[in-house]
């Protein structure tokens, strides 16, 4: 797999210092998994974070805490639940990253001629979303605009737009200035993990008259 | 004191005088790091108790020709961070759709022995030709997650050259991590 679009390198290290919230966590961490380039510019701010918490003014824990964590310690909980049981009856979602599979993803919804979408349902604690996006070979998204940020991390198949070729594992970030109108590649369907602050502003006169169903 | 080894003794033996110094040591400093970045003491106790739980149980998986002790114990406490934002979202809703575990990250924790042993080696190469001058605005901006017009205070410099600063900060740190091949 060969990378060439990466995350912001401001993205990164806010991923890296858990500053993102869930939606573009899953994202850039898709990402990262996949890029080695990436990894290592997270792991190089995970060492600063170390050398910054060990240089940090110490606050007092309170009196009981060595006692009260070496309790938990010694009743420690069973092993967490893993695996989502819905990724193993759903073939379309078996091939999916790791990550993504942890969470349980809602159903399909047609977006557009030729595109849909599966909500990805996050636990809440953030501002956005994200969603599975899957576009049929040479569709054609609406031509729009965010008022928010937008994350794109390609898991399947390919799309081109002004910024270039993007192919699986490469990383698109659009703010409120872009103009997206990404075009799918013929090789087959393209599917992509997306996470999404603010609404999808659709242009022109189509773009407003279906905007009140492309509930992204 | 070296850290690692401490951790490697509750790795080996659950030894708990090592995990008494890791925590005299780590719980007051994670506790404060929180504090500065945002947390209310009673969130940063109880996260800087839950992360020693987790050094504990997570003792065997640390790899210190991957990753120095603190910067590990970082991610684990980054992690717990999360964690209990996420629990607390989800008591409000009162959902249970989700099934997580407790690592909030499985991707920065898993697989790779080697590439990981070769990543650790430029990354360290790396931090250590960035100037002082960068790894301080990097480490006030993003780690300590400190407003741009309060650096520019602390380093007595203007905003747009604080600005400017953290941008080439960062660009360099990128060049210096593909530079290592």
């Amino acid at each position: 797999m060969t990378i060439s679009h990466h995350p912001p390198e401001d993205l990164l290290a806010d991923y890296a210092t858990g500053a993102l919230d869930e939606a573009e966590r899953l994202v850039v961490g898709v990402h990262v998994a996949e890029c080695g380039r990436c990894r290592r510019f997270v792991r190089a701010i995970e060492q600063l974070a170390g050398a910054s918490l060990a240089q940090v003014e110490p606050v007092a824990m309170r009196a009981d805490a060595f006692d009260a964590v070496m309790a938990r310690i010694d009743r420690r909980p069973q092993p967490a639940r893993q695996v989502s049981a819905i990724a193993e009856i759903d073939p379309e979602l078996a091939d999916l990253p790791e990550m993504v599979k942890r969470y349980k993803i809602g159903k399909r919804r047609r977006v557009a001629p030729g595109i849909s979408m599966r909500p990805i349902m996050l636990s809440g604690d953030g501002k956005s979303r994200a969603f599975l996006l899957r576009s049929e070979p040479g569709a054609r998204m609406l031509e729009h605009t965010h008022s928010g940020n937008e994350l794109t991390c390609v898991l399947k198949g390919s799309f081109s737009h002004l910024g270039g070729y993007y192919g699986p594992g490469d990383f698109d970030y659009g703010d409120d200035e872009v103009d997206h109108r990404p075009v799918v590649g013929d090789e087959g369907p393209c599917v992509c993990l997306v996470a999404m602050t603010g609404d999808l502003r659709m242009h022109g006169l189509l773009g407003r008259l279906i905007s009140p169903f492309v509930r992204l | 004191m070296d850290w690692a080894e401490l951790i490697g003794r509750v790795a080996a033996r659950g030894d708990r005088e090592a995990f008494k110094a890791l925590f005299e040591h780590f719980a007051p400093r994670i506790k404060g790091f929180l504090i500065k970045t945002g947390c209310n003491p009673d969130e940063a106790e109880e996260i800087a108790q839950s992360t020693m739980v987790s050094v504990w149980t997570k003792a065997g998986q640390f790899d210190p020709s991957t990753a120095g002790a603190a910067a590990w114990i970082f991610t684990i406490a980054r992690n717990q961070r999360i964690d209990a934002a996420r629990k607390a979202t989800r008591e409000g809703r009162l959902s249970k759709e989700i099934v997580l575990d407790e690592e909030a990250d499985p991707t920065l924790a898993a697989d790779q022995i080697v590439s990981r042993v070769e990543d650790a080696t430029r990354v360290a190469a790396a931090i250590e030709r960035l100037s002082v001058e960068q790894s301080t605005v990097i480490r006030l901006s993003f780690i300590e997650e400190r407003p741009h017009s309060e650096i520019a205070a602390v380093l007595g410099l203007p905003l747009g050259t604080v600005k400017s600063r953290i941008r080439l900060a960062m660009n360099r740190l990128r060049d210096l991590l593909d530079d290592a091949t």
